[in-house]
């Protein structure tokens, strides 16, 4: 009965459109932003950066389209859009970081539905290739960071390690460098098998071992030996004492901290980890290096990206004119006026060709992570079941922290992903 | 009044205040003999050896040191510490901490006495004293006369006169650091501690004399927060003493009561414990709240503004949106819950029993599970994103708590005035109304702030349902302050004292009212 | 003798009616959604789909994390109910004395009552953090330690902190029942038990005990309730981690359905969850007022 009212609304409204479609009435649409940091919500709803924030700006340069956007934290984000698709709520554009579940469900618009040519072409062509499942693009590239070794200078020379680690076994003398130099005081290496980011310990260590998430087929392939060596590798870190004492709670915002205070000698971080160390107090010599791998193998820096992408609504009164809205809404935001700004402000790194300009004239620093972004590698998040996957290799890394077996648990995982 | 048997208990009573009295004399005494130095500067120079050629340069790094801090008229030693260990390659292996300690290492008697002004000095120890005295006397049972009160007042004055010298350490203790002072003085950072702090002080006690010699002195003052919490702490014990000897209790009694106190003081601090760090860490700077090196247990600086920013931010309004919805929820609950609960406490019907458990199991869901099913009955009615869809979900939540408190205060009053009134003529409504309800008066108000700290503690629906910043309650608005790249725990728990200090005022106000409205839910039906 | 009150049939029934009607839509209404979705097929992005009978519930029970949350769950509820109810009992009875400053320590005993769950347990974890956490920091200062100690150790110590908070704060709500329990009692009970030659623990047993029953009972059930229920202090603690080993019922099913996107298998879950709170409370319940017709 609903559905048919609504068809019967739908019609009428779409009719009436056409009569006066000149006359279209007001657009709303409903964004969801995830909230990067303490600036966020400030940027888009609260006094931003110039007086005005970018709600502000945006619906005064594009009247007839209202904006009802909302700066979710990260901890609470998933929980908010599954709720909200189950009850065919969803939002019509989305920040967030997956979006195989929801391509897959046949929830998304596909990009070229919404996205203008010009826009699309800007994007960096490896980042879009990242979004797109046969063929299709499913979503933009809203932001990305690199991960590299983060080290103390000052803590490795007095312990005698002269350059950073390259190769795992550099790694652990470095750290029985650290130990014996400094005993329980200093902490030689950083690991977070949390349940918020323990998928990126995951690729760290498997990558640095020719393994990784997938084979050459592009196939899920989390038992390989190389995995189940290098994560074997990465508990024998933590069980030689060579780590931050509970991996699985201590999470990036610890870690972190623990460097800015010169209690963690190493640590694989964001291109970030500079700014946010500025904040505290004493000051941490900090340099970066290539992500250590095994012997034989080469280091693969770890690129992370998050995503724009527009919901279908199959209710909505005009279609077009709101592929339109959407089309407007991605254009404003990706204007270097307003696309700068927001990349800068918490040190990301851009998706676009057209910021570049403008970011590395404000800061050289970045024109290296961009050389450091683009032969990073990037999770798996086009296949359909990475969102298990991620789940899966997390609780691998914490089974194997209270003393599970690897090797079974690698199996199992493989078994209950590629078994569906 | 019951005279005891005089022998044997008063015997003991001497000797437990004897013992006590040796104790406190011999911790007392010990003060000048106690060594009082400050830690200005740590290095820690590992794989080194005495002697080495890493050995020279880290000493050279530190006496260079201690020649800028010389150059600050203050004067230090350097301290080396040699820890020895084995390495994993078998190797003999040590490493060297060096420490510039300030070199005017002085006894306890010659801190108490260093250079104050002879007349400021008594004229505060005097005040301190007196006002140790007459605490004294007031907390004196009253059966003590005479000489003994007398000579316990004297005792807690010389005490408080020897506390006194000591008390310049705690605001030194608690408040900077000199050593930490100092590095940021060396990087050039602005030292708001030191800076108000110091001054402040001399001009107190010198008149603004003291100058640079006051930081010299201060910084003789050790990290030993100890030996003065105890030299405070004798006033205290003094009197305990006192009870236990004047009082007409017997003995068993009197130490029951004593323990009594313990107990609950420490239960007290325990419970407030969280709270405490909540209202530090809420004036701390962003730095200091992940401060590793250098601890202090309250804020070098505190940073009020930090309530502003929050404010600032959008706390102001997450607040007038919890005050919304938890009065719109009590609101909506008292309103379904007191005519439910009237039925329930008057009224004898059919499915009364079936009725309880329906309200029972609606409890039995949390919302947490509920979040699909709420998320989707508010898109239904088109409430989603909206206070009200808040407040209804919380009234309905809280409604069998408010039945149960409800319907107890309402059985525990007698029928008899609303029969009489309604055998007059008064309808039932109207009884209600005028009689039982201003009687229930006080259990009505704990049932309501019961509900309407429930609602303004929920968490996870608010979530969920609330999209536009404006609308969200301050539990959920609180969460910027966790961000994907920090925590800023500064602002987090400046919000969260914004959030809990109301609460707790009310609650506070109403804890007369808290066991009484409770009971009622016990009385049998 | 109630009858007076009552001069229609339907009259009660009017009374109780608008607290049904709260309760049937904004409870009852999203518990049968929540059943319903039991027996469905969720996908992961959360499209509900069509009837799949009892497969959710396979899937829940035959997880391999299951038994060790459910383990964690009875250590949970009993340990916090237990240990709470004990602790507030001897509080109220501590509080029920006469004695200087009782006032103050009751408004402090109001206080982990009053805030919210969520802000406590963000401050307990800050507090128990090795590196630059507050109690190491205090302990450190007093002189009490040399060392920072790493206050969780093991999944094992950090769930036991996530109880002890949790019984931290659950004492003051049994603590004022408890209290008001006692307030009722007519001090003549305890004078006549005194001239019988009665001893504290006897008038414990044979006076307090029967008289606070009543109050402690729902107080009780209504406590496993809200513990079974309770979510926010582990979910902010550890998340679970690690491996859902320090996961209850509740946050289990709580990361199942946000985290790993297995709505179906949550929602049957957390059927199971009621089930097993009725059986609990009904037994409980039927235990204590077998002889009584109190409470609600």
């Amino acid at each position: 009965m609903k559905k048919f009212l609504s068809i019967i609304l739908a019609l009428t409204m779409f009719l009436s459109l056409a009569v006066v479609s000149a006359n279209a009435e007001d657009i709303t649409l409903d964004v969801i932003i995830a909230q990067y940091g303490p600036n966020t919500q400030e940027w888009f709803l609260g006094k931003g950066m110039d007086g005005s924030n970018f709600v502000e700006k945006f619906e005064a340069a594009n009247p007839g389209i209202k904006l009802n956007l909302e700066v979710v934290s990260w901890n609470d984000l998933y929980t908010v859009v599954s709720t909200r698709i189950s009850n065919n709520n969803a939002p019509d554009i989305l920040n967030i970081d997956v979006f195989a579940d929801y391509a897959n469900e046949g929830l998304l618009m596909p990009v070229s539905d919404y996205c203008p040519e010009e826009l699309f072409k800007d994007f960096f062509p490896s980042f879009i290739d990242q979004s797109v499942i046969d063929g299709t693009c499913w979503a933009v590239p809203d932001l990305a960071s690199a991960r590299a070794l983060f080290y103390n200078v000052d803590l490795l020379k007095e312990a005698g390690v002269e350059k950073a680690p390259e190769t795992w076994a550099e790694l652990e003398d470095a750290s029985q460098a650290i130990i014996d130099a400094y005993g329980g005081d200093v902490y030689p290496w950083g690991i977070d098998m949390t349940t918020d980011e323990g998928q990126a310990a995951f690729a760290y260590y498997t990558w640095g071992n020719k393994g990784g998430f997938v084979d050459d087929n592009g196939e899920w392939a989390l038992n390989s030996d190389a995995n189940v060596e290098a994560i074997e590798y990465a508990i024998g870190l933590v069980n030689k004492g060579f780590t931050n004492p509970n991996p699985a709670t201590q999470t990036r915002y610890d870690l972190q901290d623990m460097f800015a205070a010169g209690k963690l000698a190493m640590l694989i971080a964001p291109n970030q980890l500079p700014t946010y160390v500025a904040d505290k107090e004493g000051k941490v010599n900090l340099a970066t290096a290539g992500v250590p791998h095994n012997e034989g193998a080469t280091s693969s820096s770890v690129g992370v990206m998050d995503r724009i992408m527009a919901f279908k609504d199959d209710a909505a009164p005009d279609q077009a004119a709101r592929n339109e809205a959407i089309g407007k809404f991605l254009t404003f935001f990706y204007d270097p006026v307003n696309y700068v700004g927001w990349v800068s402000m918490e040190g990301f790194l851009p998706a676009v060709n057209s910021a570049v300009g403008a970011l590395v004239e404000s800061d050289p620093s970045f024109q290296a992570w961009l050389d450091v972004l683009g032969g990073a590698k990037f999770y798996p998040t086009t296949k359909a079941e990475w969102n298990d996957v991620k789940q899966g290799v997390i609780d691998v890394e914490q089974q194997a922290l209270t003393g599970g077996n690897v090797k079974e648990l690698l199996d199992a995982l493989q078994a209950k992903i590629t078994g569906k | 009044m019951k005279r005891l048997p005089e022998s044997r208990s008063s015997r003991m009573r001497v000797l437990i205040l004897i013992a006590l009295a040796i104790l406190l004399t011999a911790a007392f005494c010990s003060l000048p003999f106690l060594q009082f130095s400050s830690q200005m500067y740590v290095k820690r120079s590992p794989n080194t050896f005495v002697g080495d050629e890493k050995y020279l340069s880290a000493r050279e790094a530190v006496e260079a040191q201690l020649e800028t801090f010389r150059a600050q008229g203050i004067d230090g030693v350097i301290d080396e510490q040699v820890i020895e260990r084995v390495n994993s390659k078998n190797e003999k292996t040590s490493m060297i901490i060096f420490t510039i300690n300030a070199a005017n290492k002085r006894s306890g008697w010659s801190v108490m006495t260093a250079g104050l002004p002879a007349s400021r000095w008594l004229i505060l120890a005097l005040a301190l004293g007196a006002a140790a005295w007459v605490l004294t006397l007031i907390s004196l049972p009253p059966v003590i006369g005479g000489n003994v009160r007398n000579a316990f007042g004297i005792a807690a004055f010389i005490c408080a006169l020897a506390s006194f010298f000591l008390i310049p350490i705690v605001p030194l203790q608690l408040n900077l650091n000199l050593s930490r002072a100092v590095d940021l003085y060396l990087a050039g950072e602005e030292v708001r501690g030191i800076e108000s702090l110091l001054p402040a002080l001399d001009r107190f006690l010198f008149g603004g004399e003291a100058g640079d010699q006051l930081e010299t002195m201060l910084s003789a003052l050790n990290y030993s927060i100890l030996p003065a919490l105890i030299l405070l702490l004798i006033p205290a014990f003094i009197t305990i003493c006192a009870s236990i000897l004047g009082c007409r209790r017997p003995l068993k009694k009197t130490l029951l009561r004593v323990a009594l106190y313990v107990s609950v003081i420490l239960f007290s601090l325990f419970i407030l414990y969280p709270f405490f760090v909540m209202f530090i860490t809420a004036f701390r700077s962003n730095a200091e709240t992940t401060d590793m090196h250098f601890l202090h247990i309250l804020p070098v600086n505190w940073v009020f503004s930090n309530l502003g920013d929050t404010l600032d931010r959008g706390v102001l309004r997450y607040l007038i949106n919890s005050l919304l919805i938890a009065g719109g929820a009590t609101g909506i609950a008292m309103l379904c819950g007191i005519p439910a609960a009237y039925a329930m406490a008057r009224m004898d019907f059919k499915g009364r029993k079936i009725y309880l458990g329906f309200v029972i199991m609606s409890q039995m869901f949390s919302p947490v599970v509920l979040l699909v099913g709420i998320s989707r009955l508010m898109n239904t009615l088109h409430m989603n994103d909206t206070l009200a869809g808040l407040m209804f979900i919380n009234a309905a939540f809280n409604q069998a708590f408010a039945i149960w408190l409800l319907r107890g205060t309402f059985v525990s009053i007698s029928s008899e005035m609303e029969q009489a009134a309604c055998i007059d003529g008064c309808s039932v409504l109207g009884a209600m109304l005028r009689i039982l309800l201003p009687m229930a008066a006080p259990g009505i108000v704990t049932t309501l702030i019961f509900v309407f700290i429930n609602a303004w503690n929920e968490y996870t629906v608010s979530t969920v349902l609330i999209s536009t910043a404006t609308n969200r309650p301050i539990t959920v608005g609180i969460t910027q302050f966790s961000s994907f790249n920090m925590i800023e725990w500064q602002y987090l728990f400046a919000a969260a004292l914004l959030a809990t200090v109301p609460v707790v005022i009310l609650f506070m106000l109403i804890e007369k009212h808290l066991a009484a409205g409770l009971t009622a839910g016990g009385v049998k039906g | 003798m109630r009858s007076v009150f009552v001069r229609h049939r339907w009259e009660p029934y009017l009374w109780i009616l608008p607290s049904i009607l709260l309760m049937l839509i904004f409870v009852v209404f999203p518990i049968g959604i929540v059943f319903r979705l039991a027996f469905s097929n969720i996908s992961r992005a959360g499209v509900v789909g069509d009837f799949i009978g009892l497969r959710n519930f396979q899937d829940a029970v035959s997880s391999a994390a299951f038994p060790q949350v459910m383990l964690n769950t009875l250590i949970w509820v009993v340990s916090v109910v237990g240990l709470s109810t004990l602790i507030g009992f001897i509080c109220a009875m501590v509080l029920n004395q006469t004695f200087f400053g009782r006032k103050i320590a009751r408004s402090i005993m109001v206080f982990p009552w009053a805030a919210s769950l969520v802000i406590q347990a963000s401050v307990w974890n800050y507090i128990i953090k090795m590196e630059y956490g507050n109690l190491n920091n205090i302990l450190l200062n007093l002189g009490f330690l040399q060392d920072p100690v790493n206050w969780r150790i093991s999944y094992q110590v950090e769930f036991i902190w996530e109880c002890a908070i949790g019984i931290i704060v659950t004492i003051p709500f049994v603590t004022f029942t408890v209290l008001s329990g006692l307030q009722s009692i007519d001090t003549a009970y305890y004078e006549a038990a005194t001239v019988d030659g009665a001893g504290f623990w006897n008038k414990l047993r044979h006076v307090t005990l029967p008289l606070v029953k009543p109050s402690l009972t729902v107080s009780t059930v209504l406590n496993i309730i809200y513990v079974f229920n309770s979510f926010p202090i582990i979910y902010t603690i550890t998340k679970g981690a690690p491996a859902n080993k320090t996961d209850t019922m509740v946050t289990y099913l709580y990361m199942l359905a946000f985290y790993d996107q297995r709505k179906g298998p949550a929602t049957a879950l957390s059927v199971i969850g009621f089930v097993i709170l009725c059986i609990a409370s009904g037994i409980y319940m039927m235990i204590t007022m077998r002889k009584e017709d109190g409470g609600i």
